[in-house]
Protein backbone atom coordinates (compact mmCIF):
# COMPACT_ATOMS: atom_id res chain seq x y z
CA UNK A 1 0.00 0.00 0.00
CA UNK A 2 2.83 2.70 1.26
CA UNK A 3 4.65 1.36 -2.01
CA UNK A 4 1.92 1.93 -4.49
CA UNK A 5 1.10 5.34 -2.79
CA UNK A 6 4.91 6.23 -3.03
CA UNK A 7 4.63 5.00 -6.58
CA UNK A 8 2.02 6.89 -7.47
CA UNK A 9 3.31 10.14 -5.94
CA UNK A 10 6.88 9.86 -7.37
CA UNK A 11 5.13 9.49 -10.80
CA UNK A 12 2.89 12.78 -10.33
CA UNK A 13 5.82 14.32 -9.14
CA UNK A 14 8.08 13.92 -12.35
CA UNK A 15 5.26 14.24 -14.39
CA UNK A 16 4.58 17.45 -12.99
CA UNK A 17 8.08 18.78 -13.39
CA UNK A 18 7.57 17.51 -17.20
CA UNK A 19 5.26 19.20 -17.58
CA UNK A 20 6.52 22.43 -16.40
CA UNK A 21 9.19 22.43 -19.06
CA UNK A 22 6.96 20.80 -21.96
CA UNK A 23 4.42 23.48 -22.25
CA UNK A 24 4.87 26.76 -23.79
CA UNK A 25 1.91 28.33 -21.99
CA UNK A 26 3.23 29.15 -18.13
CA UNK A 27 -0.29 28.81 -17.00
CA UNK A 28 0.09 25.54 -17.65
CA UNK A 29 3.64 25.34 -16.25
CA UNK A 30 2.61 26.93 -13.22
CA UNK A 31 -0.10 23.94 -12.87
CA UNK A 32 2.65 21.32 -13.60
CA UNK A 33 4.14 22.66 -10.91
CA UNK A 34 1.70 23.01 -8.23
CA UNK A 35 0.91 19.12 -8.83
CA UNK A 36 4.36 18.34 -8.41
CA UNK A 37 4.42 20.33 -5.08
CA UNK A 38 1.76 18.55 -4.15
CA UNK A 39 3.10 15.11 -4.74
CA UNK A 40 6.28 15.98 -3.26
CA UNK A 41 4.23 17.00 0.27
CA UNK A 42 2.59 13.78 0.15
CA UNK A 43 6.38 12.21 0.26
CA UNK A 44 7.18 14.10 3.00
CA UNK A 45 4.55 12.76 4.94
CA UNK A 46 5.30 9.21 3.85
CA UNK A 47 8.85 9.88 4.91
CA UNK A 48 6.87 11.09 8.75
CA UNK A 49 7.90 15.04 8.55
CA UNK A 50 4.46 15.85 9.51
CA UNK A 51 5.41 19.48 10.00
CA UNK A 52 7.39 19.68 6.87
CA UNK A 53 4.45 17.90 4.76
CA UNK A 54 2.08 21.19 6.21
CA UNK A 55 4.63 23.92 5.33
CA UNK A 56 4.98 22.43 1.99
CA UNK A 57 1.53 22.66 1.46
CA UNK A 58 0.67 26.07 3.27
CA UNK A 59 3.83 27.82 1.89
CA UNK A 60 4.72 26.07 -1.80
CA UNK A 61 1.64 25.19 -2.62
CA UNK A 62 -0.55 27.64 -0.83
CA UNK A 63 1.30 30.87 -0.83
CA UNK A 64 4.33 30.90 -3.81
CA UNK A 65 2.63 29.21 -6.44
CA UNK A 66 -0.80 31.04 -5.66
CA UNK A 67 1.59 34.17 -6.01
CA UNK A 68 2.95 33.38 -9.49
CA UNK A 69 -0.61 32.64 -10.92
CA UNK A 70 -1.83 36.08 -9.71
CA UNK A 71 1.15 37.70 -11.30
CA UNK A 72 0.62 35.38 -14.73
CA UNK A 73 -2.81 36.94 -14.69
CA UNK A 74 -2.06 40.43 -13.65
CA UNK A 75 0.34 40.85 -16.26
CA UNK A 76 -2.46 39.13 -18.80
CA UNK A 77 0.33 37.73 -20.53
CA UNK A 78 -0.88 37.57 -24.98
CA UNK A 79 0.22 34.71 -27.16
CA UNK A 80 2.41 37.07 -28.77
CA UNK A 81 4.01 38.07 -25.44
CA UNK A 82 5.38 34.94 -25.13
CA UNK A 83 8.90 33.91 -26.63
CA UNK A 84 9.53 31.59 -29.58
CA UNK A 85 11.46 28.68 -28.59
CA UNK A 86 12.41 27.00 -31.76
CA UNK A 87 14.62 24.40 -30.80
CA UNK A 88 13.07 23.83 -27.22
CA UNK A 89 13.11 19.92 -27.40
CA UNK A 90 16.67 19.75 -28.70
CA UNK A 91 18.00 22.35 -25.66
CA UNK A 92 16.31 19.52 -23.43
CA UNK A 93 18.09 16.52 -24.92
CA UNK A 94 21.02 18.87 -24.40
CA UNK A 95 20.46 19.38 -20.70
CA UNK A 96 19.43 16.11 -19.72
CA UNK A 97 22.66 14.57 -21.64
CA UNK A 98 24.58 17.21 -19.32
CA UNK A 99 22.74 16.31 -16.32
CA UNK A 100 23.01 12.26 -16.50
CA UNK A 101 26.83 12.02 -15.18
CA UNK A 102 25.61 13.78 -11.96
CA UNK A 103 22.50 11.56 -11.23
CA UNK A 104 24.42 8.89 -11.93
CA UNK A 105 27.40 9.56 -9.47
CA UNK A 106 25.11 10.84 -7.01
CA UNK A 107 22.56 7.13 -7.20
CA UNK A 108 25.45 5.16 -7.08
CA UNK A 109 26.95 6.41 -4.26
CA UNK A 110 23.60 6.74 -2.22
CA UNK A 111 22.79 2.60 -3.80
CA UNK A 112 26.31 1.86 -1.50
CA UNK A 113 24.81 2.98 2.15
CA UNK A 114 23.82 0.25 3.82
CA UNK A 115 20.26 -0.19 3.26
CA UNK A 116 17.59 0.28 5.99
CA UNK A 117 13.79 0.60 6.87
CA UNK A 118 12.23 3.59 5.82
CA UNK A 119 8.73 2.75 6.79
CA UNK A 120 6.86 4.78 9.09
CA UNK A 121 7.24 4.09 12.74
CA UNK A 122 5.41 5.30 15.93
CA UNK A 123 7.43 7.64 16.86
CA UNK A 124 7.04 11.51 17.16
CA UNK A 125 9.69 11.95 14.75
CA UNK A 126 9.31 15.12 12.64
CA UNK A 127 6.31 16.58 14.55
CA UNK A 128 6.23 20.09 15.04
CA UNK A 129 7.86 20.15 18.71
CA UNK A 130 10.76 18.06 17.89
CA UNK A 131 11.61 20.29 15.07
CA UNK A 132 10.91 23.25 16.94
CA UNK A 133 13.58 22.04 19.72
CA UNK A 134 16.01 21.75 17.45
CA UNK A 135 15.17 24.81 15.34
CA UNK A 136 15.23 26.95 19.03
CA UNK A 137 18.11 25.08 20.41
CA UNK A 138 20.80 24.62 18.02
CA UNK A 139 19.71 26.42 14.92
CA UNK A 140 18.71 29.86 16.78
CA UNK A 141 21.48 31.92 14.81
CA UNK A 142 20.64 30.75 11.21
CA UNK A 143 16.45 30.94 12.31
CA UNK A 144 17.76 34.99 13.61
CA UNK A 145 19.71 35.44 10.44
CA UNK A 146 16.75 34.44 7.76
CA UNK A 147 14.28 36.20 9.81
CA UNK A 148 16.49 39.51 9.00
CA UNK A 149 16.76 38.11 5.52
CA UNK A 150 12.91 37.86 5.43
CA UNK A 151 12.85 41.65 6.70
CA UNK A 152 15.37 42.62 4.05
CA UNK A 153 13.46 40.96 1.09
CA UNK A 154 10.40 42.76 2.47
CA UNK A 155 11.85 46.22 2.41
CA UNK A 156 13.43 45.20 -1.23
CA UNK A 157 9.99 44.42 -2.38
CA UNK A 158 8.41 47.28 -1.50
CA UNK A 159 11.08 49.46 -2.92
CA UNK A 160 10.87 47.86 -6.00
CA UNK A 161 7.38 48.01 -6.36
CA UNK A 162 7.37 51.83 -5.44
CA UNK A 163 6.75 53.99 -8.49
CA UNK A 164 9.31 56.07 -10.31
CA UNK A 165 8.09 58.69 -12.05
CA UNK A 166 10.00 61.28 -9.83
CA UNK A 167 12.85 59.48 -10.29
CA UNK A 168 12.29 59.58 -14.15
CA UNK A 169 11.60 63.21 -13.87
CA UNK A 170 15.09 63.91 -12.10
CA UNK A 171 16.88 62.13 -14.95
CA UNK A 172 15.08 64.12 -17.57
CA UNK A 173 15.89 67.35 -16.15
CA UNK A 174 19.35 66.59 -15.49
CA UNK A 175 19.87 65.24 -18.95
CA UNK B 1 10.57 -0.45 -2.20
CA UNK B 2 10.65 2.89 -0.10
CA UNK B 3 14.92 2.98 -0.26
CA UNK B 4 17.04 5.69 -0.02
CA UNK B 5 18.08 4.74 -3.40
CA UNK B 6 14.79 5.78 -4.89
CA UNK B 7 13.88 8.53 -3.06
CA UNK B 8 17.62 10.09 -4.22
CA UNK B 9 16.48 8.61 -7.61
CA UNK B 10 13.16 10.65 -7.28
CA UNK B 11 14.73 13.71 -5.85
CA UNK B 12 17.34 14.11 -8.36
CA UNK B 13 15.28 13.82 -11.18
CA UNK B 14 13.09 16.40 -9.75
CA UNK B 15 16.41 18.74 -9.33
CA UNK B 16 17.45 17.76 -12.89
CA UNK B 17 15.02 18.59 -14.73
CA UNK B 18 14.86 21.89 -13.13
CA UNK B 19 18.49 22.18 -14.28
CA UNK B 20 17.39 21.35 -18.07
CA UNK B 21 14.43 24.04 -17.44
CA UNK B 22 17.45 26.64 -17.00
CA UNK B 23 18.82 25.03 -19.69
CA UNK B 24 16.37 25.22 -22.34
CA UNK B 25 13.71 27.63 -21.85
CA UNK B 26 13.43 31.04 -22.29
CA UNK B 27 10.34 31.96 -20.83
CA UNK B 28 11.36 34.18 -17.44
CA UNK B 29 8.39 32.51 -15.58
CA UNK B 30 9.29 29.43 -16.56
CA UNK B 31 12.96 29.54 -15.42
CA UNK B 32 11.59 30.66 -12.23
CA UNK B 33 9.45 27.74 -11.55
CA UNK B 34 12.73 25.99 -12.54
CA UNK B 35 14.50 27.26 -9.68
CA UNK B 36 11.94 26.12 -7.36
CA UNK B 37 11.48 22.72 -8.78
CA UNK B 38 15.36 22.70 -8.18
CA UNK B 39 14.74 23.52 -4.31
CA UNK B 40 12.07 21.39 -4.32
CA UNK B 41 14.25 18.33 -5.35
CA UNK B 42 17.11 19.16 -2.72
CA UNK B 43 14.22 19.50 -0.14
CA UNK B 44 13.23 16.02 -0.72
CA UNK B 45 16.66 14.81 -0.82
CA UNK B 46 16.98 16.42 2.90
CA UNK B 47 14.13 14.96 4.13
CA UNK B 48 14.69 11.32 2.88
CA UNK B 49 18.36 11.51 4.58
CA UNK B 50 16.90 12.55 7.69
CA UNK B 51 14.41 9.77 7.52
CA UNK B 52 17.80 7.24 7.26
CA UNK B 53 19.87 8.57 9.80
CA UNK B 54 16.92 9.55 12.35
CA UNK B 55 18.01 12.90 13.11
CA UNK B 56 16.25 16.46 12.68
CA UNK B 57 18.34 18.76 12.00
CA UNK B 58 18.21 17.71 7.71
CA UNK B 59 14.75 19.05 8.58
CA UNK B 60 15.63 22.33 10.24
CA UNK B 61 17.02 23.45 7.23
CA UNK B 62 14.39 22.35 4.77
CA UNK B 63 12.59 24.39 6.62
CA UNK B 64 15.58 27.30 6.30
CA UNK B 65 15.42 26.80 2.43
CA UNK B 66 11.33 26.95 2.01
CA UNK B 67 11.79 30.11 3.71
CA UNK B 68 14.38 31.49 1.61
CA UNK B 69 12.50 30.74 -1.52
CA UNK B 70 9.64 32.50 -0.27
CA UNK B 71 11.80 35.45 0.14
CA UNK B 72 13.26 34.39 -3.10
CA UNK B 73 9.53 34.21 -4.98
CA UNK B 74 8.63 38.10 -3.28
CA UNK B 75 12.20 39.73 -4.92
CA UNK B 76 11.92 37.16 -8.12
CA UNK B 77 8.45 38.25 -8.97
CA UNK B 78 8.82 41.92 -8.50
CA UNK B 79 11.69 42.31 -10.56
CA UNK B 80 9.90 39.97 -13.42
CA UNK B 81 6.79 42.97 -13.40
CA UNK B 82 9.35 45.52 -13.87
CA UNK B 83 10.50 43.72 -16.57
CA UNK B 84 7.76 42.86 -17.90
CA UNK B 85 6.63 46.69 -17.33
CA UNK B 86 9.72 48.09 -19.12
CA UNK B 87 10.72 45.55 -21.86
CA UNK B 88 6.96 44.09 -22.92
CA UNK B 89 8.23 40.74 -23.25
CA UNK B 90 9.15 37.50 -21.12
CA UNK B 91 12.19 36.49 -23.27
CA UNK B 92 15.33 36.28 -21.35
CA UNK B 93 17.22 37.47 -24.50
CA UNK B 94 15.83 40.74 -24.20
CA UNK B 95 16.81 41.13 -20.85
CA UNK B 96 20.76 42.07 -21.82
CA UNK B 97 20.74 45.37 -20.22
CA UNK B 98 20.85 46.80 -17.06
CA UNK B 99 19.70 50.14 -17.48
CA UNK B 100 16.15 51.09 -16.57
CA UNK B 101 15.29 51.51 -20.85
CA UNK B 102 16.62 55.17 -21.19
CA UNK B 103 18.84 54.06 -23.94
CA UNK B 104 16.55 51.64 -25.95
Amino acid sequence: MVDLLFIGLSLLAIGGAIAMIAYANPMYSALGVLISMLSVAGIFALMHATLLFLVQIIVYAGAIMTLILFILMFLNIREEDLPKEPNKFKLIALGAVIMVPLNVLVIKAVSKLPSKDMLLTNTDFGDIGPVGLVLFNDWIVAFELVSILLLVALIGTVVLAKKRVKRAKQLGEKS
Amino acid sequence: MISLTSLAFVSMLLFSIGAIGVIARKNIFVIYMSIEMMLNGINLFLVSFARYHFDMDPQVITIMVITIAAAEAAIFLSVIILLFRSKKSLNTDVFTTLTQGEKS
